[in-house]
């Protein structure tokens, strides 16, 4: 079909057969059916969102000026400077480092875990696996705070082991501890993806080998195991990209012990400094971008594979869950160390942090409960005003992506658009592109262009960066539900008497509904904790809950950022479960 | 209504071709059946017709108008052919009630609100399905769903009903049942009908006439009797009917001016006498010889075989024989051919004659 000619316009239409309706008219704009013209703008708007931040970046990085200033010329003296100036070898290294070790830390404990909670008797297996979800919906930012709270120099714990031990075995603000916070972000992810492997492949092997007369641990060790190898390898992947690009823990951790990673450096370059040297952010936003590219590219080549041996059969043989013994106490015990020191605790006591004026084992922090923290925000408005901001540009961005999500697979998934397939690849796309780039790509391509100053530093400008950012999840989210719905009920429409759009708007948006509020909800969670772009988009009046916590963190005012983070998550859990009722009353309906 | 015709079109995904030179005509309220085993073409030609999809060249016509043309390019979308489609799967949009199902046809047809309760209540009463139109498509059962999918195919009156497999989701006996109300309801309508199916039954009852497809080739056109008794290729001769096809060479003494050929048998050494056709293969030839297995008389009389005055005799030898209610299923051997045979009795054999009238062979020349 893609290769095909597009016909040529229809004859003038005969009166219809004596007796018969005779055919529905459409109006023709352009000498066309009008989906030729919702096809191009749809595919128009996408590409003009995801180029706009790279283009100025790929192109600044080889200018000797600031893009927009008058009398500059090509250069590729950034890219020297960057690769001579000292500190840029240890600053790749420190990166690699910590990704691989957030890398490493994060499926550690993720894939024995999915393997006791899927394939083994476990107590409360179904609560467990809930909980582990947990993270996803907590923003790296919140759960680094929470930590700090716990295992930080003058944590809760931290204060506790040294009352006790007289030294503390830990310390945060190393790469290693960096890593460790960061995988604890990073853990449900990897679950997620081995725990859905796990359950959907094919259990006869295992029982093959148990009837053949291997142990319930030599069954695991040699038959589940090595199935995981797929999504153990694209988990890693994906986190190891995350950790390439994350700014939230290398900012709150490795700045203040002088450890400069790949995003904080593009953080210090661009905000901190004076005098930003636009060349040289251009080269390593430029340098940061290819390499997230690159993994992104692997990762869809890998997923390719993986989806061609995962063996999805069907339920015939519901699994008999393996009964590993006293082991299962060791496993339990694990799982349960893990969830309560990794994610509840934490948690827990920046939530109660958030109402006491001071958390100490020494105290009872009862005796100090308070609601200063958050008299502090609500007293100052620019920090009130970042919490409306979140919630709006959330609100907005949700809708405006899950929209412009369910455009894109319309056109790329259900029409004969000659470009349909690259459509679907910019849809995807912004998910190589790392948060800070996008706001230094928007930042600039705002100044470029002419008008763009009116947008710039607005909640506009938020909305359409982090909605950039926030594209791939919706396609993701409403793109599988397309696949459940037969290219039999678009051909009936279109046969009988429906053109494109009346079969879109008549038929398969009806039908969407359900995919478009999963997506909005999706969209709205991720855009309530997002705050990377803004770090250099935002203005004085369009602060975020991320921008704003950062700033009360560097004051010092840890009661405040936690009361923040506390809203955070209120707001989160409130819209999430409305949202989940919401759903719920739909499908008994 | 006029007529449709699909006029040499071809058509090929990814290089592999799938429709070859396509050419038939539908005349003016005519049941037309595609036939063909699975994957010969059939729901392409149909997605074609539709405009679903579209041939690399070729014309469709309904009457002068024309739907598809390779050269110069055109094509009507399928919105803008007035066809009706029924699909395997009926297709109902499950969010709306079967009414509702109904009416948006109507609606994009802007037809008033009355008129369109009007044809929506005839169409439903037509397939018996009026008291079920507040219900939506999964409270239905499936052959409810298929008078529906129908219903909503015809219920704007459209030019041409195409109809892809409608009744193979149904069970055996449901599809008898289906075959002869839908044949009815064709009758009554009188809409130009193309239906697609691989199950002949289904065809030879069904058809006024039927297109046989193999391989994206039609291989015959014809009515339900021509298709059967004088099929046009051995491979039509072997997909519609239980039919031997037994290789052999036309003999070299064969009177040129006879009513009959002999043929020689592989290497069995036997003979075979055949009525001569205007197609039929030079003496000292390659032939095939289409021989159906319930024209196959089977008797236990041990005459001599070779030529009678009006039959042949064959001896052969009963390998097999299978009880299938109605009657007895032989497999035979005459030498090293095999050939399948069928009798209301039982014989045990081990040997048995057969008796062929010569007019019952099919002849087609053989490549080589
Ligand atoms: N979209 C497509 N892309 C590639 N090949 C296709 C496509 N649609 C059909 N084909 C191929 O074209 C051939 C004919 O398909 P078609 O669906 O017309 O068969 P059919 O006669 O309807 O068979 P059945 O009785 O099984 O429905 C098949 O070999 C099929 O694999
Ligand atoms: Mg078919």
């Amino acid at each position: 079909m893609a290769t095909q000619t597009p016909p040529a316009p229809a004859p003038p239409r005969p009166a219809p057969h004596a007796g018969g309706l005779g055919t529905p008219r459409y109006r023709r704009p352009f000498g066309a059916g009008r989906e030729v013209t919702i096809h191009w703008l749809t595919f128009l708007v996408t590409a003009a969102l995801v180029l706009a931040p790279v283009i100025p970046v790929l192109y600044q990085s080889i200018r000797n000026q600031p893009l927009y200033a008058a009398g500059g010329a090509f250069t590729l003296s950034n890219y020297v400077h960057l690769f001579t100036e000292a500190d840029f070898g240890s600053i790749i290294l420190d990166t690699l480092l910590f990704a691989v070790l957030t890398t490493v830390f994060a499926l550690a404990v993720a894939v024995p875990m999915a393997v006791l909670l899927e394939r083994t008797r476990f107590p409360a297996a179904r609560l467990f696996g809930q909980v582990l979800r947990w993270p996803i919906y907590i923003s790296p930012l919140v759960l680094a705070f929470g930590w700090i709270v716990v295992y930080g120099p003058a944590g809760f714990l931290t204060s506790a082991v040294r009352e006790g031990l007289g030294w503390v075995p830990w310390n945060l603000y190393t790469l290693p501890g960096m890593a460790f916070v960061e995988a604890v972000a990073q853990v449900p992810v990897a679950f997620l993806f081995c725990a859905n492997a796990l359950a959907a492949s094919d259990t006869s092997l295992e029982n093959a080998a148990r009837s053949v007369g291997a142990g319930p641990i030599r069954t695991l060790r040699s038959i589940v195991v090595p199935m995981l190898r797929p999504p153990m390898l694209y988990a890693g992947l994906l986190i190891f990209g995350t950790a390439v690009e994350t700014l939230s823990i290398p900012l709150i951790l490795g700045e203040p012990a002088g450890l400069t990673l790949f995003s904080s450096f593009l953080y210090e370059q661009g905000i901190d400094s004076v005098s930003p040297d636009y060349g040289l952010l251009g080269a390593a936003s430029t340098f940061m971008l290819l390499t997230t590219i690159g993994l992104v590219a692997v990762q869809a080549r890998l997923l390719g594979h993986a989806q061609r041996f995962v063996s999805v059969r069907g339920k015939a043989s519901r699994s008999r869950l393996l009964d590993i013994g006293g082991w299962k106490w060791l496993g339990f015990a694990f799982v349960g160390v893990y969830v309560v020191f990794g994610a509840l605790l934490p948690m827990a006591a920046l939530i109660l942090r958030a109402f006491t004026s001071l958390l100490t084992p020494l105290v009872n922090p009862f005796d100090l409960l308070t609601l200063d923290n958050f008299r502090l925000i609500f007293a100052y408005a620019p920090y009130t005003e970042s919490i409306v901001n979140s919630i709006t540009v959330a609100f907005i961005g949700a809708v405006a992506v899950t929209l412009l999500g369910t455009a894109v697979v319309l056109v790329a998934r259900r029409s004969d658009f000659r470009f349909a397939r690259l459509l679907e690849t910019a849809a995807q796309s912004p998910h190589a592109v790392p948060g800070l780039i996008v706001g230094i790509g928007f930042f600039w391509a705002f100044a470029w262009m002419p008008g763009g100053d009116a947008v710039r530093g607005t909640l506009l400008a938020l909305i359409i960066a982090f909605g950039v950012r926030a594209l791939p999840s919706a396609y993701g989210a409403i793109s599988p539900a397309t696949m459940q719905l037969g290219a039999e009920l678009d051909q009936a429409a279109r046969v009988a008497g429906a053109d494109w759009w009346r079969t879109v708007s008549r038929i398969l948006i009806r039908l969407l509904v359900p995919a478009m509020l999963a997506s909005f909800l999706l969209i709205w969670t991720q855009m309530i904790r997002e705050y990377a772009p803004a770090m250099f988009l935002a203005g004085a009046e369009s602060q975020v809950i991320g921008t704003t916590a950062i700033d009360l963190w560097t004051q010092g005012e840890t009661g405040s950022v936690a009361a923040l983070a506390t809203l955070q998550i209120a707001v989160t859990a409130l819209v999430a479960g409305l949202a989940g009722l919401l759903l719920k009353r739909k499908h008994d309906a | 209504m006029p007529e449709l015709a699909v006029e040499n079109i071809t058509k090929s995904f990814h290089g592999t071709t799938v429709l070859e030179d396509i050419d038939f005509t539908v005349a003016d309220g005519e049941f037309f059946t595609l036939l063909g085993p699975s994957g010969c073409g059939k729901s392409t030609t149909l997605s074609c017709v539709a405009g679903l999809e579209h041939p690399d060249s070729g014309t469709i016509r309904v009457g002068d108008e024309v739907f598809f043309d390779g050269l110069p390019r055109t094509a009507v979308p399928p919105e803008g052919r007035n066809l009706g489609l029924v699909f395997q799967s009926y297709a109902l949009w499950p969010h709306m009630t079967i009414a509702d199902n109904l009416a948006l046809p109507l609606k994009l047809r802007k037809v008033a609100k009355a008129e369109q309760r009007r044809l929506i209540d005839d169409a439903l009463t037509k397939v018996d399905m009026a008291h079920l139109r507040d219900r939506y498509p999964h409270q239905l059962s499936g052959g409810q769903q298929q008078r529906v999918a129908l219903a909503r195919g015809i219920v704007y009156s459209p030019g041409v009903l195409l109809l892809d497999e409608p009744l193979s989701n149904l069970d055996a006996k449901m599809r008898g049942q289906a075959r002869m109300w839908l044949k009815d309801l064709q009758r009554e309508v009188g809409i130009t009908t193309v239906y697609v199916t691989h199950d002949q039954i289904e065809a030879m009852s069904l058809s006024d006439r039927i297109a046989v497809f193999m391989h994206g080739r039609l291989q015959q056109v014809g009515t339900p009797v021509e298709v059967y008794e004088t099929p046009a290729t051995p491979e039509v001769a072997g997909f519609i009917g239980r039919c031997n096809l037994l290789d052999g060479r036309i003999d070299e003494e064969s009177p040129a001016d006879a009513k009959t050929l002999r043929v020689e048998l592989g290497t069995t050494g036997r003979h075979l006498r055949v009525v001569r056709t205007d197609t039929a293969p030079a003496p000292g030839e390659a032939a095939t010889v289409g021989l159906r297995s319930e024209r196959i008389t089977l008797t236990d009389r041990t005459d001599a075989e070779g030529d009678h005055a009006d039959v042949n005799v064959l001896r052969a030898r009963i390998e097999q024989c299978s009880y299938t209610g109605a009657r007895f299923e032989y497999v035979l051997t005459i030498g090293d051919l095999r050939v399948h045979a069928e009798s209301a009795v039982r014989h045990t054999g081990p040997e048995i004659s057969l008796v062929i009238r010569p007019e019952d062979c099919l002849l087609y020349p053989r490549a080589t």
